[in-house]
C-alpha cells in the first residue's frame, strides 16, 4: 500500500509532444514589408528577408521598431542587425549539446524520496482510528492551532472511521512565480482561528452540520515543484477515495494541477467542472518548465483532466492576460470572465452569468481560488497580487452559492503569502473564502436553498 | 499524446533514458558539472562519508526476539541505517524486549521498506528533473540583448542621469552602469557589482527581483559609495566601480541558474575586476567561487564564509541548495577544504560529525562559541591573519545572517546571537584591505521582512566596508588594522600615552603652515 502512495516523483513532467505542434511562428503569422520600405529591405539576404516576412522576427522586436530600423539603418548596419536577431532565434531554443535538459539529482542520497508516510509498524503509538482532539478542554480558546479548531486526522483510516465530510489539508509549496511565502499559508490560516464561524446570512454553523478535520500537511519538495506533484496527486486521490472532500490550503498555485488531477483519479477525468477564481489564467503553453503556477490550468486542459467547456475562470487581469491567451482559452471553450467584463457589465450581472454557467454545467465541481482574484486592498498578501480585482464579498457570495448548489469534489485556496501583510488581514480574508465553501456545503447538507437567508438575519421583524 | 497519462509519460521517459547513451566514462569527465548537458548525470561522487553510522552489537539476551529474522535482517538491525528508527543501542534493546518475535519481524521489515523506498530506484524514480526541452522559449530567460538593438555608444561605463550622472534610475551606490565585458575593460573597472536575484532559499523566500531592486534604492544604496570616516577614504574616488546589472536566474531551478551565473561572474573576473555579487540566496556561493577558480585556477582561491550556518550539508536528493555550496565546491575540486575559513557559525547544526569532518579536512572554523570564549578582538585578529596568509587569493562570501537579527532581521534563516554591525563592518573592511580579495558576495537579503529599510541599509554598509578596504589596498594602507589617525582620535593631548609621535608630527606641520603664511 505504501508503494502505491509513494509514487514516482516528477512523473507528470515529461513533456507532451503536443506542445511541439503549437509552433510559435505559425502563431505569430506573416509580416509583409510595407511598400515604402521595400527598397531598404532589398539589401538583405534571402534568409534575412525570410526571417522578417515569416514574422519570426516579431518575437524579438515589435512591428513599430522593425519599421523604424528598416527606415533608418544603412545597408551594412541593417544586415548585421538582422544577423544578430537571427542568432537570437537560434539560441532561444534548446540545444542538447549546450543546454542542461534536466537537472541532475543525487542518486546516492539516502533520502532521495521524501514525504513517505510512516508504515504502521513504525508509528509510535497505537490508537483506534478516527479524528481526535488536540485539546485538553472541551471548549478551548487556544492551544495547538488547527484549521477552524477542527480535530486532527492523520491516516485515511481516520477519515473513514470518522465518516469525515471535509478534510482540510495544507500543501506548503513555495514556488510562486510572484512573491514567495505561500509556505506559511497553511500555518497562518490555522493560527488565525476564523474558520467555522457561523455565517451571518444563513446562520449555519458549518462544524455542527459537517464532520471536518485538519488532515495535516502533504509533503513537498521545497526545491522542485516537479518532484512535489506526484506525491500530492497521490495523497489527494487517497483522501478523496475515502469519500471526504479534500479542501487544500496552498501553497502556490502550481498545486492546482496535482489537486485537480488527484480528484480526477477518483471521480474520473472530465466528470466534474472547474470553477477557478484568479487574476491569472495560468494557461502558459510553451513554458520551459514542465509544471508551474503559470502552467497549471494549461496542463489540466491539455491532459483532458477537466474539459474547457466545463471550466469557468473569474477575475482575469494582469500580466498574463493577452489576446493570444484569451483566444486560446476561447478556442478551448473556457468560460472566462475578465475584469473588463465586470467593469462593462456590472458585477452582479457577471456573477449571475457565472452562476448560470455553473448551473448548466456538470453536477459536480472543483472550486479553486487563487487569492489574487481579490483586490489587493483586501488581499495584499497575494503572491501574485494585481491591481483591480473583485471585492471579497463578491467572491465569498459566489463561492457559498456554488458550494451549496453543486456537489463539491474538491476545493483549494492558493498563494497566500502572509509575510506581505503584517496585519494578517489577508489571512483573515483567506479563511473567509474557505469558510464560504464550508458554509455552502453545510447549507446543501441541510437541504436549504443555495441562496437561503435566515429570516432572523434578514429582518428584526419589529413593528 | 496530449491525453496520455502522467504515468505513461514517465514510463516513456524512463525508457528513453534507458536506451540513451549513459554517463561519460570516468576519464572523460568534464572539468565541471556545468558542462553537463542534455540529460547527463552529475559526473562527481555524491556519497557523503559523514552519513555512515557505526553498527551496534546486540546482547544475547534479545536473541529469542530475533528468531524470525533472516541473517540479513539481523545485520540490517545492527547497521547504522536502523538507528534512525530504533535510536541508540540501549533504546533498540528496550524496543526489542517489549515486542514479540512476530512484531519484531514486522517492525524490521517496515524499516527496511522505508530505507529502500527512500532511496533512488532505477526504473521507478526519475533520475533528474526534466525541463520542457520542446519549449520554443527554452533559453528566453537568459537570452542577452544584442547591443545592435540600441543606439551605438562607446564601450565603457555610463551614467544614467542628467545631473553630473545622477538623477536617473537607481544603480548600486549610484555607480555608473556597465553591461558588457568591453565596458569593463574600456572603463578599467576595479569592482563590478552584480545583482543576482535567486529566490530558492529554504527559509522565508524574498530574495528575488525585489532584493536587488531594494539594494539599489537610493535611500540606502548611497551608503555603498560613501566616504568612509574611519579611514578617511572615499572608495568611489579611488576605484572604478560599476553596477553590472542583474544576472538572469531561473527561479524555478537553482541548478539551471548556476551555469549562467558562473558565466557572468567569470566574465567579470577575466577582466581583472573584483566581482561583487549581491543576492540572492546562498546557493550563489557555488557559481561565484567556481567562476573564480575558472579564472585563477583550481584550488588557487581561498574562501572566507561568513554565516551562522556552515553550508556544507549534503546528501539530500538535490545537488545544490543554499545549504550545499561549500560541500559542492570542495567535492568538485574548485577549492581545497583547507582553504576554507568559516566565521560566525552558531545554527543548530552541524553536529560532531560535521565538525570532525571540517577538522579532518583542515577547514578553519570560527564559531560564535570561540568568540564567546576568546573575545571578539582576539578572533578578529586570528581570522584576518589566516585570511591574509602569503599567496592567498580570497573570496568573501557574506551571508547577512552572520549578523545578529537585531540588525539584519530581513533574511531567510536568521539565527540570534550573531555579530554586531560594528564587528561586521570592521572585519569586512580589514579583510578587503589586508588580504588579497578577488571576489565578494553578500547574500540572503529578503526585503519583504524589512519595512524599516534597516537591513537594506546595513547591507549597503557592508558593501561600503569592502569597497573602502579595496580602496585602502589600492592606496597602500594595508598595515594591520589601519584607522585614520585624524578621525580615530582628536589627539590634542596624549591621553592614551601612545600618540606622542603623531602629536609631534602634527605640531610640526602646523608650524610649517604658519611660517608659510607669514612669508
Amino acid at each position: 500500500m505504501i508503494s502505491r502512495r509513494f509514487v514516482t516523483l516528477g512523473a507528470p513532467l515529461t513533456l507532451c509532444s503536443a506542445w511541439l505542434l503549437l509552433s510559435v511562428e505559425s502563431a505569430l503569422g506573416q509580416w509583409s514589408i510595407p511598400g515604402e520600405l521595400q527598397a531598404q529591405a532589398s539589401v538583405l539576404t534571402r534568409e534575412q528577408l525570410e526571417f522578417i516576412t515569416s514574422g519570426a522576427i516579431l518575437e524579438f522586436i515589435p512591428e513599430r521598431q522593425l519599421e523604424h530600423e528598416l527606415a533608418t539603418r544603412d545597408a551594412d548596419s541593417l544586415r548585421s542587425f538582422m544577423n544578430d536577431l537571427m542568432s537570437l532565434a537560434d539560441r532561444i531554443r534548446y540545444d542538447p549539446e549546450q543546454d542542461l535538459g534536466a537537472a541532475p539529482l543525487n542518486l546516492t542520497s539516502k533520502s532521495f524520496n521524501t514525504g513517505m508516510p510512516t508504515p504502521a509498524p513504525l508509528r509510535d503509538f497505537e490508537r483506534e482510528p478516527g479524528p481526535f482532539s488536540v485539546h485538553r478542554y472541551l471548549f478551548p480558546k487556544s492551544g495547538v492551532p488547527t484549521f477552524g479548531g477542527a480535530p486532527v486526522a492523520i491516516w485515511p483510516e481516520d477519515l473513514v472511521a470518522g465518516n469525515v465530510d471535509v478534510a482540510i489539508v495544507g500543501v506548503p509549496s513555495n514556488m510562486s512565480s510572484g512573491r514567495r511565502d505561500a509556505v506559511n499559508g497553511p500555518d497562518e490560516m490555522r493560527g488565525l482561528n476564523t474558520i467555522a464561524v457561523p455565517d451571518v446570512q444563513t446562520l449555519v454553523k458549518p462544524f455542527e452540520t459537517l464532520s471536518v478535520v485538519d488532515y495535516g500537511d502533504f509533503a513537498v519538495d521545497r526545491m522542485s515543484t516537479e518532484r512535489t506533484v506526484s506525491h500530492v496527486t497521490a495523497m489527494v486521490a487517497e483522501t478523496a477515495g475515502t469519500g471526504a472532500i479534500p479542501m487544500l490550503v496552498g501553497g502556490d498555485t502550481s498545486m492546482l494541477y496535482p489537486a485537480v488531477s488527484g480528484v480526477a483519479r477518483v471521480h474520473g477525468k472530465g466528470s466534474f467542472g472547474l470553477l477557478h477564481f484568479s487574476a491569472h489564467p495560468d494557461a502558459e503553453r510553451h513554458g520551459d518548465h514542465t509544471v508551474s503556477d503559470r502552467q497549471a490550468l494549461f496542463l489540466l486542459l491539455d491532459e483532458g483532466i477537466v474539459e474547457g467547456s466545463e471550466t469557468v475562470q473569474v477575475g482575469l487581469r494582469g500580466p498574463a492576460v493577452d489576446a493570444d491567451t484569451l483566444q486560446w482559452l476561447r478556442d478551448k471553450n473556457v468560460r472566462y470572465h475578465t475584469m473588463a467584463e465586470f467593469r462593462e457589465r456590472g458585477s452582479e450581472s457577471v456573477m449571475d452569468r457565472v452562476r448560470q454557467e455553473v448551473e448548466s454545467g456538470p453536477g459536480a465541481y472543483f472550486v479553486s481560488i487563487d487569492v489574487s482574484v481579490v483586490k489587493p486592498a483586501e488581499m495584499v498578501a497575494a503572491g501574485r497580487a494585481t491591481y483591480d480585482g473583485l471585492r471579497l464579498e463578491e467572491v465569498t457570495q459566489a463561492i457559498r452559492h456554488v458550494c451549496a448548489a453543486k456537489e463539491i469534489v474538491g476545493f483549494e485556496i492558493t498563494d497566500v503569502a502572509p509575510m506581505l501583510d503584517y496585519s494578517r488581514l489577508s489571512v483573515m480574508h483567506a479563511n473567509a473564502l474557505l469558510n464560504a465553501c464550508l458554509v455552502g456545503i453545510a447549507v446543501r447538507n441541510e437541504g436549504l436553498d443555495p441562496d437561503y437567508v435566515h429570516p432572523l438575519a434578514l429582518d428584526h421583524g419589529q413593528r | 499524446m496530449a491525453f496520455v497519462s502522467i504515468e505513461a509519460r514517465a514510463a516513456l521517459l524512463l525508457l528513453a533514458t534507458a536506451v540513451a547513451p549513459t554517463a561519460l566514462a570516468q576519464d572523460e569527465r568534464p572539468a565541471t558539472p556545468e558542462h553537463v548537458v542534455g540529460q547527463e548525470k552529475y559526473p562527481f561522487d555524491t556519497v557523503d562519508p559523514r552519513e555512515e553510522e557505526e553498527p551496534i552489537e546486540l546482547p544475547d539476551s534479545v536473541a529469542p526476539k530475533l528468531a524470525l529474522l533472516t541473517r540479513e535482517q539481523i545485520e540490517f538491525l545492527k547497521s547504522g541505517d536502523a538507528r534512525a528508527f530504533t535510536g541508540p543501542a540501549e533504546k533498540a534493546v528496550e524496543a526489542l524486549e517489549k515486542r514479540t518475535p512476530e512484531e519484531v519481524k514486522a517492525w524490521v521489515e517496515a524499516m527496511q521498506q522505508v530505507v529502500t523506498e527512500r532511496r533512488y530506484a532505477e526504473g521507478r524514480d526519475l533520475p533528474n528533473i526534466p525541463f520542457n526541452t520542446e519549449s520554443p522559449y527554452f533559453n528566453r530567460w537568459r537570452l542577452q540583448r544584442p547591443r545592435s538593438m540600441d543606439p551605438k555608444r562607446e564601450p565603457g561605463p555610463f551614467a544614467l542621469g542628467r545631473y553630473d550622472g545622477r538623477g536617473g534610475p537607481p544603480t548600486f551606490g549610484g555607480f555608473p552602469l556597465a553591461l558588457t565585458k568591453e565596458d569593463l575593460v574600456a572603463g578599467k573597472v576595479d569592482v563590478a557589482i552584480l545583482g543576482a536575484p535567486l529566490n530558492m532559499g529554504s527559509g522565508w523566500r524574498d530574495s528575488g527581483e525585489r532584493a536587488t531592486v531594494e539594494l539599489r534604492k537610493r535611500s540606502v544604496s548611497w551608503a555603498m559609495g560613501a566616504h568612509n570616516q574611519y579611514v578617511q577614504i572615499d572608495a568611489s574616488k579611488v576605484l572604478n566601480v560599476v553596477d553590472y546589472g542583474d544576472v538572469a536566474v531561473d527561479n524555478a531551478s537553482t541548478e539551471r541558474s548556476m551555469r549562467h551565473v558562473r558565466d557572468i561572474v567569470r566574465e567579470i573576473a577575466e577582466t581583472g575586476a573584483v566581482p561583487m555579487i549581491l543576492g540572492g540566496d546562498h546557493s550563489l556561493e557555488y557559481p561565484n567561487v567556481a567562476a573564480l577558480a575558472d579564472v585563477y585556477g583550481k584550488e588557487k582561491v581561498s574562501v572566507i564564509h561568513f554565516d551562522s550556518h556552515y553550508d556544507a550539508w549534503w546528501g539530500g536528493s538535490h545537488l545544490i541548495s543554499h545549504g550545499y555550496p561549500v560541500y559542492r565546491l570542495i567535492n568538485e575540486g574548485h577549492v581545497r577544504a583547507a582553504d576554507y575559513i568559516q566565521v560566525g557559525l552558531r545554527s543548530a547544526g552541524p553536529d560532531k560529525s560535521g565538525f570532525n569532518w571540517m577538522r579532518e579536512k583542515g577547514m578553519r572554523y570560527h564559531t560564535m562559541a570561540e568568540i564567546e570564549r576568546r573575545g571578539w578582538d582576539a578572533v578578529l585578529d586570528r581570522v584576518v591573519a589566516e585570511a591574509s596568509e602569503e599567496g592567498r587569493k580570497l573570496h568573501i562570501s557574506f551571508d547577512i545572517d552572520v549578523i545578529d537579527p537585531a540588525f539584519t532581521v530581513a533574511t531567510g534563516t536568521p539565527v540570534p546571537g550573531g555579530l554586531s554591525m560594528r564587528e561586521a563592518i570592521t572585519i569586512v573592511r580589514r579583510l578587503c584591505a589586508e588580504s588579497n580579495v578577488v571576489g565578494f558576495d553578500l547574500v540572503e537579503f529578503h526585503p519583504a521582512l524589512d519595512p524599516t529599510y534597516t537591513t537594506s541599509l546595513n547591507c549597503a554598509h557592508i558593501v561600503n566596508a569592502c569597497l573602502t578596504g579595496l580602496a585602502m589596498d589600492k592606496e597602500g594602507l594595508t598595515e594591520k588594522h589601519y584607522l585614520s589617525p585624524l578621525s580615530s582620535e582628536h589627539a590634542l593631548d596624549d591621553y592614551y600615552r601612545d600618540r606622542q609621535h603623531y602629536l609631534d608630527a602634527t605640531k610640526a606641520e602646523e608650524e610649517k603652515k604658519k611660517e608659510k603664511k607669514k612669508k
